[in-house]
């Protein structure tokens, strides 16, 4: 675990000293000022489209975040052939994804608390009650999210030809998931056979992203969602994430490094 | 080098020779508006108006506290839908429509959804019926009527919803008349917008005389726009308040006159006979007295 | 002496075009041996095998065929690169890490304590004569300065095994001679050098054996004044030999085969 905490420190490293969290934090919280800057109706006190739209916006940005991290890091080690001093250490090509994948889902949960104490002081500033509770799973939640899709980038850019390719085609299907998921069941009760058995199947094999976004919760003021239930989706979330990274794991294990 | 730039200069100014001789002719071609474009419909073009509708749905589920409903539960929901809208009780839905999440899902072709993803994912996202109820909270679907009438201002209902809101919940009823007028200006033919225009000068800042012009005017446009009746029943609602509202200022002849139109073309005459009865009793009444 | 490094009947396969016959030989039946304590030099012409070699060796791809080993423990094992330290021919390390930085991060991934990671740094750093640069990120290094982080980076464990691809490749003399005292340093030390290389005179300055590879093949292997026997009055000579263009002003030279 040494050399899996040693490359993760490296991956943190290299994220804060890049250009692209400060920019789109940034952005968020421009975007974000701006919008609380507006009136409508001669009323400032409107708080919920304010909570939403900031709201979406660390959810792309987070997005982003991860996946272009992530996307870039198997393949840059290649490119720029780092991985070769790396790996004439004594570590595992496994402690070597292990390490990636910390290092920028610890990356990623950093930025997250960064954005959400943002959020929780523009909530703060128009309303008079903080949902600690609630605040903590959206970020807890949003969190494991990220490690799912950060564990899929990994093994993509194991699979895909170049970074691009794998960002975007993810990046399609984490938004698909993140939009239609919960419906596809529905979708498939009204199909005819074979497709809905094709679709049942993808239905119940894909990673339903959309049990950690409680942003509307959050939004609306619900409250905080029952712990057995948070806790639940922390395992579901350990299950994919150990999944894809098994995927991964096997995908580099079969990458000849050497070839020229 | 000084002929290039002698060229790109004279060809400026052909350009723009050119722009002003072909501006105004492209003005009388094209039919006017009385609307200017914002900046949004210019970016977005016909789009906006899908814009304008999700944030109308976005207002409706605002008032539903985050209770989204999906492409399906829509689809179940206009075949199931049940709007009744009261003079008193006006809002995004009737406040007495039975409509919930499962509601829905039974009126949904095939079968509900019982797998245990979905269940589990109803914890997530808001699955309770719910209003917002506090007068205060009101003001949270202000945005998104508002941004849904600049994309599309010709969506009646998004000007008549916010100016109920505005009037019955938050009392900014100047806000209310500056909307509405806005709406009016850009639909002139309104009378859907007429009346909640009156609706505010009556019961949001107890001016009679104006409620009374605005309605009046709001009967003469349905009266245009369906000369032999029809389907559209909203003169109802128009006769119903002009005759509150002369019955209120005692103007006993003018409020019978209301009635009688109103009970001429209502599916209920014999409450609007009820309505007519009373009037005259509380008129013999007042001689009496 | 017990053998440090051991390669028995490597055969290195690479697929290739069905034009070019489906498959390529980069190493074809190698053996080969190396003593504690010796200086060893791996020589042969561009597409000879010997990175090939060397990246079996590395781990970075699997034999064929055959096996090699590193201190008795198969290559294949992460435990065998604990005691050997790594060169490569390019230089490629974090660009946006300092060189202080990255020999941390090989010091923990070897997992040396923090005491004796900082003093060895700072040993190494002084060695390479990067003090005064330690804290600069290493994408403002010249060619020259990042040869020498690698050169640090590679003796970080105190390796007893130095594994050296073309490591004065690109140096100027005064480089070049710096690696060379490097090297007889190592050796007075009881170290075993292993290194790749073009520069023959190098190789005759400070090997105690060299191996000439030439088209996947180990055509001779012994020590120097052995190979250069008989009508060769150099090293070169007998390379040029071995790989099949004759020196001008000598007959027929036979190449002496493979093994002492």
């Amino acid at each position: 675990m040494h050399s899996v905490g040693a490359i993760a420190v490296v991956v943190i490293k290299e994220l804060y000293r890049r250009k692209d969290f400060y920019v789109l934090f940034v952005l968020t919280a421009l975007i974000t000022l701006l919008m609380a800057s507006m009136s409508f109706f001669n009323d400032r006190q409107v708080v919920r489209y304010l909570k939403e739209i900031c709201l979406l916006l660390i959810w792309i940005s987070s997005l982003v975040i991860a996946m272009v991290t992530s996307a870039r890091q198997i393949p840059a080690e290649r490119e720029s052939r780092t991985i070769f001093p790396l790996l004439a250490k004594p570590v595992t090509r496994g402690q070597v994804l292990l390490g990636k994948f910390f290092g920028c889902w610890a990356a990623t949960g950093l930025a997250l608390v960064v954005f959400y104490l943002f959020f929780g002081v523009i909530a703060l500033s128009r309303e008079t009650e903080w949902m600690l509770a609630g605040y903590f799973q959206a970020w807890w939640l949003h969190w494991w999210m990220l490690g799912v899709v950060i564990a899929m980038v990994l093994w993509g850019s194991l699979v895909f030809a170049a970074p691009s390719s794998n960002v975007t085609i993810l990046l399609v299907i984490v938004v698909g998931i993140l939009l239609l998921g919960r419906h596809l069941g529905k979708v498939a009760a009204r199909l005819s056979e074979p497709m809905q058995t094709i679709v049942y199947v993808v239905y119940y094999g894909m990673p339903h992203l959309e049990f950690f976004d409680v942003r509307d919760l959050l939004t609306h003021q619900w409250g905080a969602i029952p712990w057995w239930a948070c806790g639940l989706a922390t395992v579901y979330a350990l299950i994919y994430t150990a999944l894809f990274l098994t995927g991964a794991w096997w995908s580099f294990q079969r990458t000849n490094l050497g070839e020229r | 080098m000084g002929t290039a730039w002698l060229s790109m200069v004279l060809g400026g100014v052909i350009c723009f020779s050119l722009a002003t001789v072909y501006d105004p002719w492209h003005q009388n071609r094209t039919p006017t508006t009385s609307h200017d474009p914002s900046m949004m419909e210019v970016i977005l073009g016909e789009s906006r108006r899908l814009f304008a509708n999700h944030f109308y749905v976005k207002a409706d589920v605002y008032f539903h506290s985050g209770l989204y409903p999906s492409i399906f539960d829509e689809a179940a929901s206009e075949e199931d839908h049940h709007l009744e809208h009261t003079a008193a009780d006006d809002g995004l839905r009737d406040a007495r429509h039975e409509h919930d999440e499962h509601d829905a899902e039974h009126g949904f072709p095939g079968k509900a959804p019982d797998d245990w993803i979905y269940r589990f994912g109803t914890h997530f996202k808001p699955s309770r019926h719910l209003h917002l109820d506090k007068p205060s909270e009101a003001r949270e679907l202000l945005p998104w009527l508002e941004l849904a009438a600049e994309l599309d201002p010709h969506r009646i209902e998004t000007y008549t919803v916010a100016a109920y809101w505005l009037r019955s919940r938050l009392q900014k009823n100047d806000e209310a008349v500056a909307f509405l007028r806005e709406g009016w200006r850009v639909n002139p033919d309104s009378y859907e917008i007429l009346f909640e225009l009156g609706l505010v000068y009556w019961q949001g800042k107890g001016d009679a005389f104006r409620a009374r012009n605005v309605w009046e005017l709001a009967l003469r446009k349905w009266r245009l726009r369906n000369p032999t009746g029809g389907e559209d029943r909203y003169n109802e609602k128009i006769l119903l308040h002009l005759a509150k509202l002369e019955e209120e200022a005692e103007h006993w002849d003018q409020s019978l006159q209301y009635y009688q139109e109103l009970k001429a073309s209502s599916p209920h005459p014999e409450v609007i006979q009820k309505l007519i009865d009373e009037i005259q009793a509380r008129r013999q009444r007042k001689i009496l007295n | 002496m017990s053998e440090i490094l051991k390669v028995e009947n490597l055969r290195v396969e690479f697929r290739v075009s069905q034009r070019e016959g489906g498959r390529r030989v980069a190493v074809d039946g190698l053996d080969l041996k190396v003593s504690a304590g010796e200086v060893f030099g791996f020589l042969g012409p561009n597409g000879a095998g010997k990175t090939t070699t060397m990246n079996v060796l590395l781990g970075f791809l699997p034999p064929t065929q055959g096996r090699a080993f590193l201190f008795g423990v198969d290559v294949r094992e992460p435990i065998a690169r604990q005691r050997i330290g790594y060169l490569p021919e390019m230089t490629y390390y974090y660009k946006f890490l300092t060189a202080e930085e990255l020999l941390r991060f090989y010091g923990r991934i070897f997992r040396l304590p923090r005491e004796q990671a900082e003093s060895r740094i700072d040993q190494l750093l002084k060695l390479v004569e990067l003090e005064e640069v330690r804290g600069r990120p290493i994408r403002t290094y010249s060619k020259g300065m990042q040869q020498r982080v690698g050169l640090a980076q590679a003796l970080i464990n105190q390796p007893d095994l130095l594994i050296l691809d073309e490591p004065t490749s690109g140096l100027d003399p005064l480089g070049r001679l710096k690696v060379r005292e490097i090297i007889q340093r190592l050796k007075n030390e009881g170290k075993t050098v292993f290194f790749s290389s073009h520069e023959l005179g190098e190789a005759e300055t400070v090997c105690d054996r060299v191996g000439i590879m030439n088209q996947g093949r180990l055509k001779a292997i012994g020590r120097i004044s052995d190979l250069v026997g008989g009508n060769q009055s150099s090293l070169e000579q007998v390379f040029l030999s071995i790989i099949g263009h004759p020196p001008g002003d000598g007959g027929q030279q036979t190449p002496q085969r493979p093994g002492n």
